[in-house]
Parts: structure tokens; sequence; C-alpha cells
């Protein structure tokens, strides 16, 4: 199953964002593909909005793994695989612990570990034309 | 040897492992695992990071001790990164100073990563350091803050980035322009000779002192991508120019909402921290800036500016000095605030 979302400014992401929701269902390991700068960052910004996520979410481009709590005490885990090398890197970070753990864990740039991360993950893609984004998702 | 209180600081949050011995305020020894110490033991440095840890916290150690030249009963307590960082190479530093603090009967000082990389102008200095309070420009790849320092044991963050790191807008925005990862430091070298006014670039609108460098980044690419579709050699014939007006729009940042931070507190006492405020354009900019503003400029020495384990053993040497301790059941934490 896929369903297409269009974007063409950021306030209209927290909508996208609820009905993301919804389309996962109880599925709580998503991965977003896409270019630099195409807002998957942003995205998962309104996604924890919807989720009542009580931290500011940044990049975690350098940090490799940020760890949010919602105002119900759940942790969400936001990846970035943007600074990895090989997928070991990923198994000595305790990467299985995160994602067979019971929270929501996002992950940008998961190319770089398409192996571990095996076929449960719900796939988010986002592209980009002149006036607006693209976001897919595929179940 | 005038002894004071001897600290053994222990980092290990993200990609190095360093070990470093203080006594009072002054650094004794101050150590990152490299080829030598590797070397010294017969291995080499293991690419994985949590691996390479375990591999060279005791190596690290050993060799802090030795070129401190005391002898390790003489160490008063050991203070460690409890976060922020990566939770698998965190847990290497905190169990080896755990058992450290048990098997050596001495205090176990939890130390933030973040506070530590504020406190490191404190190391070896003995005249120039910021009277309190003071604001704190803290910026790496992974951090833009700027913090407001009431006292060592006391401070608050004002203002931090709500998407990206500065360090990751010079980052990514030399991966755009095809220079190697990490980037920063190469658009500081090429920036030399280009011209800061040749490109501009969309200013965040955030009003109040926190951060975005998302939006910058996004204009960065689609300017340059622009650029390549008319000319295929556009990079390669304004290297310089990109990489000056690129580093202009980020410090241009950083500075407005320095200022706007002095305006907002009054305070005139102004440091910085972290792996960009090695950064030559930033430290020319502020340089300038406080002549003109009339503040006191503080700038670490470039060794306590990126991770290391000086800054650890400084901010453990102050709570040492509170006795503001940590219990064995105390564990690390990825996402540590203060």
């Amino acid at each position: 199953m896929s369903k297409t979302f269009y974007a063409s400014k950021v306030e209209e992401l927290d909508e996208i964002a609820k009905s993301l929701i919804k389309v996962f269902k109880n599925k709580k390991k998503i991965v977003f593909f896409g270019e630099m700068g195409v807002g998957k960052t942003t995205l998962i910004k309104s996604i924890c909005k919807v989720l009542n996520v009580q931290d500011i979410v940044t990049s975690p481009t350098f940090s490799v793994v940020n760890e949010y709590q919602t105002i119900n005490g759940e942790v969400v885990y936001h990846f970035d695989f943007y600074r990895i090398k090989n997928q070991e890197e990923l198994f000595d970070l305790g990467l299985e612990e995160y994602i067979y753990s019971d929270n929501y864990c996002f992950v940008e740039w998961p190319e770089k570990a398409e192996e571990l991360l095996g076929n449960d993950f719900v796939q988010i893609s986002i592209t980009k034309n002149k006036d607006y984004r693209i976001i897919k998702t595929h179940l | 040897m005038n002894k004071e209180i001897i600290i053994l600081g222990i980092e290990s949050s993200c990609d190095d492992t360093s070990a470093a011995i203080l006594n009072g305020r002054k650094i004794l020894s101050n150590v990152v695992a490299n080829q030598e110490i590797h070397k010294q033991y017969g291995g080499v440095v293991p690419e994985l990071a949590s691996r390479a840890h375990q591999q060279n916290i005791i190596p690290v150690v050993d060799a802090a001790i030795r070129k401190a030249n005391i002898k390790k009963e003489e160490i008063n307590a050991i203070a460690f990164t409890n976060g922020p960082g990566l939770l698998g190479s965190l847990l290497v530093g905190s169990s080896f100073a755990k058992s450290f603090a048990i098997g050596m009967d001495i205090p176990l000082i939890a130390i933030n990563h973040m506070q530590a990389h504020i406190l490191a102008h404190f190391i070896d200095e003995e005249k120039n350091i910021p009277e309190f309070p003071f604001l704190c420009l803290t910026v790496s790849g992974g951090h833009t803050q700027i913090v407001k320092v009431e006292s060592p044991n006391n401070m608050q963050i004002i203002g931090t980035t709500l998407d990206d790191a500065a360090g990751e807008a010079f980052d990514k925005s030399a991966k755009i322009l095809g220079l190697p990862y990490p980037g920063g430091p190469l658009i500081d070298k090429h920036a030399k000779n280009g011209n800061i006014h040749a490109f501009t670039f969309g200013k965040p609108k955030i009003k109040n002192l926190d951060f975005s460098f998302s939006g910058l980044k996004t204009s960065i690419l689609y300017k340059i991508q622009d650029g390549v579709k008319e000319n295929p050699n556009f990079i390669k014939e304004n290297l310089e120019s990109l990489c000056a007006s690129i580093q202009h729009s980020i410090v241009n940042v950083l500075i407005e909402k320095l200022q706007l931070a002095i305006k907002k507190t009054g305070i005139k006492q102004i440091a910085i921290a972290g792996g960009v405020s090695a950064n030559s354009y930033l430290r020319n900019r502020l340089d300038v800036l406080s002549k003109t503003a009339n503040f006191d400029l503080y700038i670490p020495k470039f060794e306590y500016c990126t991770d290391n384990a000086a800054m650890i053993a400084i901010a453990g040497y102050f709570k040492y000095l509170d006795k503001d301790f940590s219990q064995q059941s105390i564990s690390p934490s990825a996402r540590l605030f203060f």
C-alpha cells in the first residue's frame, strides 16, 4: 500500500504528520529517504509534535541518535546515518537494542544500513519539485 | 610539585577516548587515544567507536598517569562524561570510572559534556579567565548554544538550535561543494581569499535567542544546484567566494544572536567554546565586535576547543570543591540537560 501527500509550505506538515501516524497504525519503525535539504528532519519534527514530544527535535547528524520523550514519558529515537561509514559501526552503537525496543524509531539516511533494518520498516520518501514536497509512504 | 586536588578526567562521549590529570586547575597530562599509544600497546586504532573506546580506555588512562608523573594513589577523585553523547561510548567511560572509584576508594563525579566545554576556559589560566556571570557561545558539530554562566556549577541555556548545529551547517555545505567530510575547516581555509558578499543566502527568521540553520543549508544547496545547472564549472570557478559567503552567512547568525543575548542580559563577559570556535573568521568577527560593542572576549586554547578530557577534569575539580559527588547507581544518558 502506498499513499502520497503534497506540501507547498512547512505549516502544512503538521496535518500530514497526523495522517501519517494513522497510516503507520501500530508500526513504530519508520525510515525516511530523500536528498539533503528536502525536509526529512523537518517532517520528523512535525511527527514528533503530533506525538507530543516535549524536547526540541534537532538534526542527529552529529550525534547519530537523539532520544526524546513524549508528555506521557514514551521514548522516541531519532537516527541519522549520514556520517556512518559501515554497518558495523551501527552494531557497536547498539542499534539492534533500539530497533527491537517498543519505541518509535525514525531513521534518516537509512541507505547506510539497509540489511540491518530489514523489511519491517515503514518507508517514507520525500522528493521535491519547483513548488512543493512530495511525501510518499510505502507500507 | 605543589600538590592540590588531583582529578583524573575521562571523556568518551563520541569518537575519541581521552584521559587527563589536573592538579588544581593546572594540567599535568591530557592524552587522546591515537596510533602512538596503540603502538606502545602493540595494536592499531580500531575504526569502530565504542569498541575502540573499550580498547583505548586503559592504555589512555595509563598514559595520562605516567605522563603526569604521579602515582594513581595520589588521585583524589575521578570525573567522567555522563552525557550527552552516544550511549555505547558513554557506558565505556562510566563503567571504567565507577570501577576505578571503587578500586581506589575515591569519589566519583559525573560531568555534563556541554558544561565541561564551557569550563575549559579555566584550565591552566591564572589571569585571563572570564568573570561571573558570563555568556558562552558553544558551537560544535552537534550543538549550538548560548549559555548564561552564573558560577562553575550553575549555568542555564538561554538559546539553542531548533534544527541543525552550526558545525553541521559548515560540514554539509562543504559536502555540497564536494569537499570531504568533515569539511568545516576546509571552508575556513578556502574562504580566506574569497569575497564574502559574492553570494547571499536565506536568513533564519527566529525571533528570540534560538538558532536555526536548516533553512540556510537548503538555501545554499539550491543556489549551488542552480549555479551548476547554468555552468558545470560553477563550484570550481567560485569555490573561494562560495566558501567565504557561506561562512559569512553562518557566522552572521551566530554574531546576531550573541549581540541580542548581550543586549538582553547586559552581560559583557563573553566566552566561546566547542570545535567551531576554532574557525578563524568567527574569531576575527568576535574580536572586532568586542571592540565596537565593548566587551571582554575569552577564547580557549585550541586543544581545549574540541572534545578532550582536560575539560572533564576541570569540571570535576569545581564539583569536588562543592563536594558534589555521584553514587555508583548513576547511569549515563544520551540526552542530558542542565
